[in-house]
């Protein structure tokens, strides 16, 4: 049957710290050396005051999720046998925001507010994909 | 910072759309991207009464699904038989369309072009095509693609912060059908209740297949040239009162702001018209999906946040209603040409042509929006128009 591969990320410099970061078991973002804004994602430049100088910084790895939804019919083929699966956007406890999957919750049982903590889903030797469970 | 108000009030009146046309639209997949802005153009003129040697600047938005086609524009343009002075592919999504107006506008009184077409095709075939997917490394990973899983997100939001139920944003997806089966030209004419609304299938839960616009296949036009010159046409004069754009990232904006991403772009075109949200008599909303609707009533100041779910619920969008709103169909049921068909609507209502008139209408907006979801943060551009008789 016609299969395709799921979409993986397109690492390239900006991003590499972060995913060397999620193949060690550590959630990290960019603190700027300059005006100390945390951002994410990850770049080049400060959106607040465009300092080129950052520094990356392991996140505690918990947050409460900010929305969630659950894709019945996904926009992209390669999804569509996991369908229907989640998505949510969890907020960090350093207010940071980020697109992940909640593991280890029925999609019905999922809601806004409920506390969350990283877990890490191996894809291949590149990518490993930070998702996240409910802390019991 | 910010616009220079004296300036753009200096417009106020001066630029008129003075011809509209659509293509044929639907499901037409033998017909091409190009033929669609084609026959939306040659529409257009008949409509405004516009010599194809009169138009000296033509203004192209980029289609969704074609990807990179370097000088689309261009390549239009020539299919018309026009030279233009100035010529741009534009790639703002849905809000392109009322940004061709804004840049028309400039063009007109800078005295770089004297009338400008602004057209669009969009072929959704072959069918099969995987969408195309922008590189994003934090959210297409998850299966998170596309416009609606945004605004599904947008849903959720609004279900947790301002009491938005389902129920409501099928009161918005109830009365643009009721409007577009009045529209002989829309893509779904058959009425519906909120029941069928709730009964319909969840595409990306909390949005059912009724919160969600139509894909269609067609194209949009219209013409834009100085109020002096459209005075000597055949149409009953449409003048651009007032617009407004602005960019937002959307990670922050519509969640965390009480207005709402967006408000910007109607606080601009609000101050150059000098009329506020109660002179509207009647809007077409950019109406993707409907918590988009639901924001932007809030956003462009028609009621507070937690107000947009009963005032969508009491009728308000109906013809009748107090803001009477996508009264063609809008993208949810006339039809998705990416905000041509809401161009196109707002100005019969001026002109007191349209299928679902507003009586004694003087004042119509118009709204788009669109960008680029895909890639967090997701970055999206509001505009909004403001149409009047001049």
């Amino acid at each position: 049957m016609f299969q395709l591969d799921k979409p993986l990320p397109a690492i390239n410099e900006d991003t590499a710290p972060y995913w060397e970061g999620t193949r060690a078991g550590e959630l990290r973002a960019q603190r700027c050396a300059d005006c100390a804004h945390l951002r994410f994602p990850p770049s080049i430049l400060c959106p607040r005051c465009l300092s080129e100088h950052a520094e990356w910084q392991r996140l505690s790895g918990r947050g409460k999720i900010f929305t969630y939804i659950v894709v019945h019919r996904p926009q992209h083929p390669a999804f569509f046998s996991d369908a229907p699966y989640n998505v949510a956007i969890v907020e960090l406890e350093e207010g940071l925001r980020t697109h992940t999957a909640i593991v280890g919750c029925a999609n019905e049982d999922l809601r806004v507010g409920m506390p969350v903590e990283v877990v890490y889903e191996k894809i291949d030797d590149e990518v490993t994909l930070p998702k996240f469970k409910p802390v019991r | 910072m910010g616009t220079d108000d004296m300036k753009l009030r200096e417009l106020r009146d001066k630029i008129a759309i003075a011809g509209i046309g659509l293509s044929r639209f639907g499901k037409l997949p033998g017909v091409s991207a190009m033929g669609f802005a084609l026959e939306a153009a040659k529409r257009a003129m008949e409509d405004g009464g516009v010599a194809r040697d009169d138009i000296d600047g033509v203004l192209v938005l980029m289609p969704p699904v074609m990807g990179e086609q370097h000088g689309w524009g261009s390549r239009v343009a020539a299919y018309l038989g026009i030279t233009p002075a100035f010529c741009a592919t534009m790639d703002m999504g849905g809000a392109t369309p009322i940004g061709m107006i804004q840049t028309a506008a400039m063009l007109i009184h800078a005295g770089m072009c004297r009338t400008v077409l602004c057209t669009f095709g969009c072929q959704n075939n072959p069918q099969g095509v995987i969408p195309m997917l922008f590189g994003s490394q934090f959210s297409i990973p998850y299966g998170d693609i596309g416009a609606i899983t945004f605004m599904a997100h947008v849903g959720r939001r609004q279900m947790h912060e301002h009491g938005v139920k389902s129920e409501h944003y099928g009161a918005i997806a109830v009365a643009f059908r009721n409007h577009a089966a009045t529209n002989p030209q829309a893509q779904k004419r058959e009425r519906f209740t909120l029941e069928d609304h709730q009964q319909s299938r969840l595409i990306v839960d909390p949005l059912r297949l009724l919160d969600c616009c139509l894909v269609t296949d067609g194209g949009g036009a219209c013409i834009v040239t100085s109020t002096e010159r459209a005075r000597d046409l055949p149409q009953p004069l449409c003048v651009v009162k007032g617009f407004g754009q602005v960019h937002s990232s959307e990670v922050i904006r519509p969640w965390d702001d009480g207005r709402g991403g967006g408000s910007e772009a109607a606080e601009t075109a609000y101050r150059m018209a000098g009329v506020g949200p109660r002179d509207i008599q009647v809007v077409q909303l950019y109406d993707g999906f409907t918590p988009l609707v639901m924001h932007e009533l809030s956003a462009y100041g028609f009621c507070k946040p937690d107000e947009a779910g009963p005032f969508v619920a009491a009728g308000n969008l109906e013809l009748g209603g107090r803001l009477p709103a996508n009264t063609a169909g809008g993208l949810l049921s006339e039809g998705h040409l990416s905000g041509f068909g809401h161009i196109a609507e707002g100005v019969r209502q001026i002109r007191g042509t349209s299928h679902s008139q507003v009586p004694g209408c003087e004042i119509s907006m118009i709204t788009g929006y669109g960008g680029a979801p895909h890639e967090p943060p997701p970055t999206v551009a509001y505009t909004v128009a403001i149409l009047g008789k001049g």
